[in-house]
């Protein structure tokens, strides 16, 4: 007959549960790592201190902050482990190609060449990394890629 | 009663605190209520073994427990063909979902005979239907394409006979007279053999109706009510752009299931990626890259 004591203990836990299991299935909609790498990487910092780049560098900073922020926010794209010049390449391309991104040709590369500049001088340590693990052929084309970014830009 | 309360009371006595100690009744109970749990928990319980609570281990585990042959083992099996490919748009619960996809529950197109009920998943549908006394002006890709005509037969028997369907199973040898009737226009596997890779990519984005909702070569212009991407679904042409070819791949693979809302308070948009992992194979996904990274026009460079 007192059996609804225990009953009503099992009950809360077992609502407990079931909203823990709710929440957990409600987050499963992007598989569980891409969802992790993102959140980790929109939890940084959300501006970069462009005041020692060059002019036209700081410039494509603005055109950076003001079409990637339409749709995603900046501390993604800052924090992510992207920092090779064909990564940036097929991810800025990815982003502009979608319908309605507002991205032309032109500010995709001044884009580009932000993130490539950018990547070079900020995350250099992330950028040796990827390059000391690429093919010969493949680090002199990365290389050379940067530098084109850097004869446009410094000193200028 | 209250006069005699009158009479001894003491009007300058102040409540003081005082040590008492606990009511034996209380303590009582507490015992009682303490022995009842420990009954109950006794009863109802399998104590502290492990095996209880999680029962399988391992999935082969679970198996083992399942109907292995007859009417039950379909029916089980084709719940689970269900819950993976159908259930995400037209409900685990057979109801489907506003915008989305109508109910299967009560739907006369299930009791239809079986060739125009397997039309549906192996050719998709497109356009206005009528289910249930509402109309539904969607577009469906061929979800059931990849499927073999035992899992098939499976999953529509499933759909014939649940949420209050009553039309009957499917066996394996309907669906496959069901099937040769419907693509009579699908290349042989002679014929697949002797393709190039980006011909028999093409052959996989017919087979899988990309098409339903990417448009005819992936040339895009599909709307899509209240997507971010201005309201449609994207054109495929420059998708060599922007992946490498594993990229894509693991794209396709993974799907997308949260379509980013134009407005945000807006309607969910009725169209995302699916999840076409488990439903075309390794080759038919190398194949169909290729045939997508062909779709780029020639000659366009963007200078970085």
């Amino acid at each position: 007959m007192n059996v609804k004591y225990p009953m009503m203990l099992l009950g809360a836990a077992a609502f407990a549960l079931y909203g823990a299991g709710v929440m957990l299935a409600d987050d499963q909609q992007l598989d569980a790592e891409t969802k992790a790498r993102i959140e980790k990487y929109e939890q940084g910092p959300a501006t970069i201190d462009v005041s020692k780049y060059p002019q036209g560098i700081q410039d494509n900073y603005e055109v950076f902050s003001q079409k990637c922020s339409q749709c995603h926010k900046l501390s993604r794209p800052i924090n992510s482990d992207y920092a090779a010049p064909d990564e940036w390449s097929r991810y800025v391309k990815r982003m502009m190609h979608k319908p309605g991104s507002g991205i032309d040709a032109s500010d995709g590369k001044k884009i580009y060449e932000f993130l490539v500049y950018d990547s070079s001088v900020r995350k250099k340590a992330m950028l040796d990394e990827k390059l000391a693990r690429m093919s010969a052929e493949d680090k002199a084309a990365a290389e050379a890629r940067v530098k084109e970014v850097h004869d446009k830009y410094d000193n200028k | 009663m209250s006069d005699e309360l009158n009479c001894c009371s003491k009007p300058d006595a102040e409540p003081t605190a005082s040590r008492k100690p606990m009511p034996v009744w209380l303590f009582v109970l507490t015992l009682v209520l303490l022995f009842l749990g420990a009954v109950y928990f006794d009863h109802h319980s399998g104590w502290f073994d492990r095996q209880v609570y999680v029962p399988y281990a391992t999935a082969e585990e679970l198996a083992f427990y399942q109907p292995k042959s007859g009417a039950a083992a379909m029916a089980a099996h084709g719940r689970t063909v269900y819950e993976t490919v159908c259930g995400l748009c037209h409900g685990n619960d057979g109801l489907g979902k506003p915008n989305q996809a109508p109910p299967l529950a009560g739907s006369a197109w299930v009791s239809k005979d079986v060739t125009s009920l397997a039309r549906v998943p192996l050719a998709g549908l497109n356009g206005p239907i009528l289910v249930a006394g509402h109309e539904w002006n969607l577009s469906m890709a061929p979800m059931g394409a990849g499927l073999s005509d035992a899992d098939l037969a499976a999953v529509l028997s499933y759909i014939r006979t649940s949420w209050g369907n009553n039309s009957g199973a499917v066996s394996a040898d309907e669906m496959k007279a069901a099937r040769a009737a419907i693509s009579g226009n699908v290349p042989s596997a002679e014929a697949l053999a002797k393709m190039t890779p980006v011909e028999r990519g093409h052959a996989v984005f017919q087979k899988y109706g990309c098409f339903q909702c990417h448009g005819q070569d992936g040339k895009g212009g599909v709307p899509n009510l209240n997507a971010k991407t201005a309201e449609q679904v994207p054109s495929l042409i420059y998708v060599a752009d922007g992946y490498t070819k594993a990229e894509l791949i693991a794209f396709i693979s993974r799907g997308e299931r949260n379509i980013p809302r134009k407005n945000p308070a807006g309607p969910e948009p009725p169209h995302f990626m699916p999840k076409w992992g488990p439903i075309i194979s390794t080759n038919e996904l190398s194949d169909l890259a290729d045939f997508l990274f062909s779709l780029k026009p020639k000659g366009e460079n963007l200078g970085f």
